[in-house]
C-alpha cells in the first residue's frame, strides 16, 4: 500500500469513526438529502452537521451538487468499497458457499434417509 | 495444458471462517471431497459448477469450473495436500487467470471438521499466497446493486440517539 493510499484509508476510517457521521451515511444510502434534511433527526445545528459533512466530503464518501437553489448531498460508495477491499468480498463468496452447503446437507440427509427405508 | 505458476512470497493475509452444520462430519467431509456433491454447493448463489473433478489424496487434483449466471466460466484448479477423513482437508487453489494464463489468486485452504453439539463445526482458514489485481475480478461476482447497498447499510448500522 502506498502512503497516499494509507492516508486515504485513514480519512475513510476517521470519517466512519463517529456515530453521527455513520447515521448520515446510512440516511444517504436511502437517497440524496439536503443539509436541513440531514440535520432534522439529530436536532443538531446546521453548522454542526456541516462540519460532519466536511469530514465525509474529505474522505470522498459524500459529494454535493446543485439542484435549483438546493445543494443536496449524495453518497459515494466507492471509497467505502475500497476500505472493505477485495479480501472481504472474497470472504463473502466463501460465506455464500457455506449457505449453500448448509442447504445441500439437508438434501444429502434426506436422500440418505430415503436410502435407509426398507 | 499446465501453466507454470510462480507462488510469490506469502502475502501474509488470511481469512478465517467458522460455521456449524446440522450434519455428521462424515457427511460434511463427503460434501467437500465427492465431486457430484461439491458441484451442488460450491460458489456464490446462482452459480453452477459444470466441471468438478476431485481426487482427494495427497497430490491429487482439484478442478472446479464455476459458471456465473451470465455464462462466464471461472476456473479454479489445484491440489490436495492433507486428506484426513473426516477431520482435516487442506488444498491449494488457483483462480482468475490473467492474459498469460497465470492465476492472479493462489490460496491454501485448511478445513477442519469437528464434532460439536450434535453436528459439525467447520473451521476454515484461507491463506492468501498470491493476490494480484484482485479488485476487478471479484466485483463481477457480486450480485446486484441492491444487495451491495444492503451490505453497506449493515456495515453502517450503529446505535444512535434519534429523537
Amino acid at each position: 500500500m502506498t502512503s497516499m493510499e494509507a492516508r486515504h484509508l485513514d480519512d475513510t476510517f476517521a470519517a466512519l469513526a463517529d456515530p453521527t457521521r455513520r447515521a448520515i451515511l446510512d440516511q444517504l444510502s436511502r437517497g440524496e438529502a439536503t443539509v436541513n434534511e440531514l440535520a432534522e433527526p439529530f436536532q443538531m445545528s446546521l453548522p454542526a452537521v456541516s462540519r460532519h459533512l466536511k469530514v465525509l466530503e474529505r474522505a470522498g464518501l459524500v459529494t454535493r451538487h446543485r439542484r435549483a437553489q438546493f445543494r443536496p448531498c449524495r453518497l459515494e460508495a466507492a471509497p467505502l468499497a475500497e476500505a472493505v477491499g477485495w479480501l472481504e468480498r472474497y470472504r463473502r463468496i466463501w460465506e455464500a458457499s457455506f449457505d449453500r452447503l448448509d442447504d445441500y446437507l439437508k438434501t444429502m440427509q434426506r436422500e440418505n434417509d430415503d436410502d435407509d427405508t426398507p | 495444458m499446465t501453466t507454470r505458476h510462480e507462488v510469490a512470497r506469502a502475502e501474509g493475509r488470511d481469512l478465517r471462517l467458522s460455521r456449524w452444520f446440522d450434519a455428521p462430519r462424515e457427511l460434511v467431509f463427503r460434501a467437500w471431497t465427492e465431486p457430484e456433491h461439491m458441484a451442488q454447493w460450491w460458489g456464490p448463489h446462482d452459480f453452477t459448477t459444470p466441471v468438478c473433478e476431485l481426487d482427494p489424496r495427497p497430490g491429487g487434483v482439484l478442478l472446479l469450473h464455476m459458471q456465473a449466471p451470465g455464462g462466464a466460466i471461472m476456473p479454479n484448479e489445484g491440489e490436495f495436500h492433507e486428506v484426513d477423513p473426516p477431520a482435516l482437508l487442506t488444498f491449494t487453489l488457483r483462480a482468475f487467470p490473467d492474459e498469460r494464463g497465470e492465476a492472479r489468486l493462489h490460496v491454501l485452504v485448511t478445513a477442519a471438521f469437528a464434532e460439536a453439539r450434535g453436528g459439525t463445526e467447520l473451521t476454515l482458514k484461507v491463506d492468501v499466497l498470491r493476490a494480484v489485481d484482485m479488485e476487478g475480478p471479484l466485483s463481477g461476482m457480486e450480485q446486484g446493486w441492491s444487495q451491495s447497498l444492503e451490505k453497506l447499510r449493515d456495515l453502517l448500522a450503529a446505535p444512535r440517539g434519534r429523537a
